[in-house]
Order: C-alpha cells, then sequence, then structure tokens
C-alpha cells in the first residue's frame, strides 16, 4: 500500500485537507490546535524540491477545558496575542527507513530551533510526530512543574491536488 | 429508622433531578452549547438519586452513631462536599469536539449544589420537628 502511494503520487503545492489534526499530549495538558494553512510541496520522486512552510493559529488551542485555553495563550504561555502562529519550514526532506524525515526550523513563541519531524506518507495522508520542550522555547520557564514541559505532538494531514 | 432516610433520599433526588434537567434545557436554549456527550439527562438524573442517597446513608449513620451532633456533622460535610465538587466541572477536560468548553462549567457547578438544596428543602417533611428540639 505504501509502495502504491509512492509511486502514484508525485505532485506538489498540495492542499491541506479539512479532517487535518495536530495534535499535542503533555499528560495534562493535552489537546489540540486547528488554523493550519501553508504550502506543502511534495514529491516522493523528487525529494530535493520538496518543501514544507506551514503554521498553526495559537489562539485555537483546545484542551476542552476553557479556563486551561484561556491560560494557554496568555503572556504567561504561548502569548497568542504577541506569537499567533506557530511555524515550522524545512530546511531538507530524506527518506528513511520508516518513511520520511523533514529537517526544518520551528518557530514558537519567539524561539526558532532545529528540529527533525519523521512522517509518513500514505493514501495521500501525512503522519508525523515528535517531541518538543517548552522550555526549549522559553515558556512559563518560571514554573517547570506546572503542567507538562515535554509534548508529544502528533500530526495527521490528508492532503489533495 | 432508614424508611425515613430513604424517603428522604427518593424525594429530595426527584426534585434535585428535575431542576437539574430543566435547568440543563435552559442553558442550551440560552448558549447553544451542547453538553450531551458529557452531561446527558440520563447521567444528570443518575447523579443526582446518587449524591440523595449516599446523603440518606451518610445522614443515617452518623445519627445512628453520633446522635444530635450527628445531624449536625452530616449537615457540615454535605454542604463541604457541596462546594468541593465546584472543582470537578472547572478542572475537567471535556472531548475535544465539544464546543465552547468554557460555557461548561456555567453549566455543571450549579448542578453540583441542586442535591443538598432539594435535601434540606425537604428536611422538615421528614423530621417530627427539628426546630421545636433546638428551643
Amino acid at each position: 500500500m505504501a509502495v502504491s502511494a509512492f509511486t502514484a503520487f508525485q505532485s506538489s503545492g498540495l492542499k491541506i485537507g479539512g479532517d487535518y489534526s495536530v495534535k499535542f499530549d503533555g499528560g495534562d495538558p493535552s489537546g489540540e490546535f486547528k488554523g493550519l494553512k501553508g504550502t506543502i510541496n511534495f514529491d516522493p520522486a523528487n525529494l530535493a524540491t520538496s518543501n514544507f512552510d506551514v503554521s498553526i493559529d495559537v489562539a485555537t488551542i483546545n484542551t476542552g477545558n476553557g479556563m486551561k485555553n484561556t491560560h494557554a495563550v496568555s503572556d504567561k504561555w504561548l502569548d497568542a496575542a504577541k506569537y499567533p502562529v506557530i511555524k515550522f519550514t524545512s530546511k531538507s526532506i530524506a527518506k528513511t527507513a520508516a518513511g520520511y524525515e523533514a529537517k526544518g526550523v520551528l518557530d514558537m513563541h519567539g524561539v526558532q530551533k532545529e528540529i527533525t519531524l519523521p512522517f509518513t506518507f500514505v493514501n495521500n495522508v501525512f503522519k508525523g510526530g515528535f517531541e518538543v520542550n517548552r522550555m526549549d522555547y522559553q515558556i512559563n520557564t518560571a514554573e517547570p512543574k506546572h503542567g507538562g514541559s515535554v509534548f508529544k505532538i502528533d500530526i495527521t494531514v490528508p492532503v489533495t491536488k | 429508622m432508614f424508611k425515613k432516610y430513604f424517603l428522604q433520599a427518593l424525594v429530595s433526588g426527584i426534585l434535585a433531578a428535575l431542576a437539574a434537567s430543566i435547568y440543563d434545557r435552559i442553558y442550551f436554549f440560552a448558549t447553544e452549547a451542547d453538553f450531551s456527550q458529557v452531561l446527558s439527562v440520563t447521567r444528570i438524573i443518575s447523579l443526582c438519586f446518587l449524591f440523595c442517597f449516599a446523603a440518606a446513608f451518610l445522614d443515617w449513620f452518623l445519627v445512628l452513631k453520633l446522635k444530635r451532633k450527628g445531624e449536625v456533622i452530616f449537615n457540615f460535610l454535605f454542604s463541604i462536599a457541596s462546594f468541593a465538587l465546584i472543582i470537578i466541572p472547572i478542572s475537567v477536560s471535556l472531548p475535544l469536539d465539544i464546543k465552547f468548553p468554557e460555557l461548561f462549567p456555567g453549566l455543571a457547578v450549579p448542578m453540583v449544589f441542586f442535591p443538598a438544596i432539594s435535601w434540606y428543602t425537604v428536611v422538615p417533611l421528614f423530621r417530627k420537628d427539628p426546630v421545636g428540639k433546638t428551643q
């Protein structure tokens, strides 16, 4: 199945499907973001020209709890007023044994850090995940034990031409 | 002796369930926020009866063991427990597909007091002369 998707799909300038999900899990809190947009150019046969330049809207964070949502976007945490988006811009995409990996810059809370995003691409759906430590991005460093510090990010993005 | 506590739990449970169900509908029509996935009418009614019967058992037990002091202690415990329960709707994380989670405490916080309010409303019907005893 992966092979057929690999060989059948050769495209760039992909549209993000509406049923994508960007979920985070730090124990408590956990939740999701909406507002994913940007440019996805991906051609399995030509990874050199493939790239991601995507962002999510910080204000769309949903933990399932209204009070936590309000806190999350406040200046104590993600500071949505000052840093309204979290952005990932790839620098390179390479094939791996399990799928692919994109190396690039994650821009969050005014801090840019290089990350590696492993992902698969099967049946026109990108699936990937990585971990971020909020301390690395200067997010409420005064309270390292308040809520989770390390968050597992899971991303599922169906795309169309 | 437990019969009157059982009846009190039943009557106060019905009152609480009725009040909570009416409030649930009013809140839905006022806000258009649907929390039935986590707080359905069935669950509301079940919780009202559960709390009222738990209160009845506790009241009966404390009065049995401590007589008059038991009633006083029960009243304090029931009130304190009702206040403490506020923390649940405030801190709970709802499923992510539920819209307007910030409106959930407005629905659920008042409801945690309905069993206690109903219980104390019907107390005079199930005590011979609670006022007279204190005079």
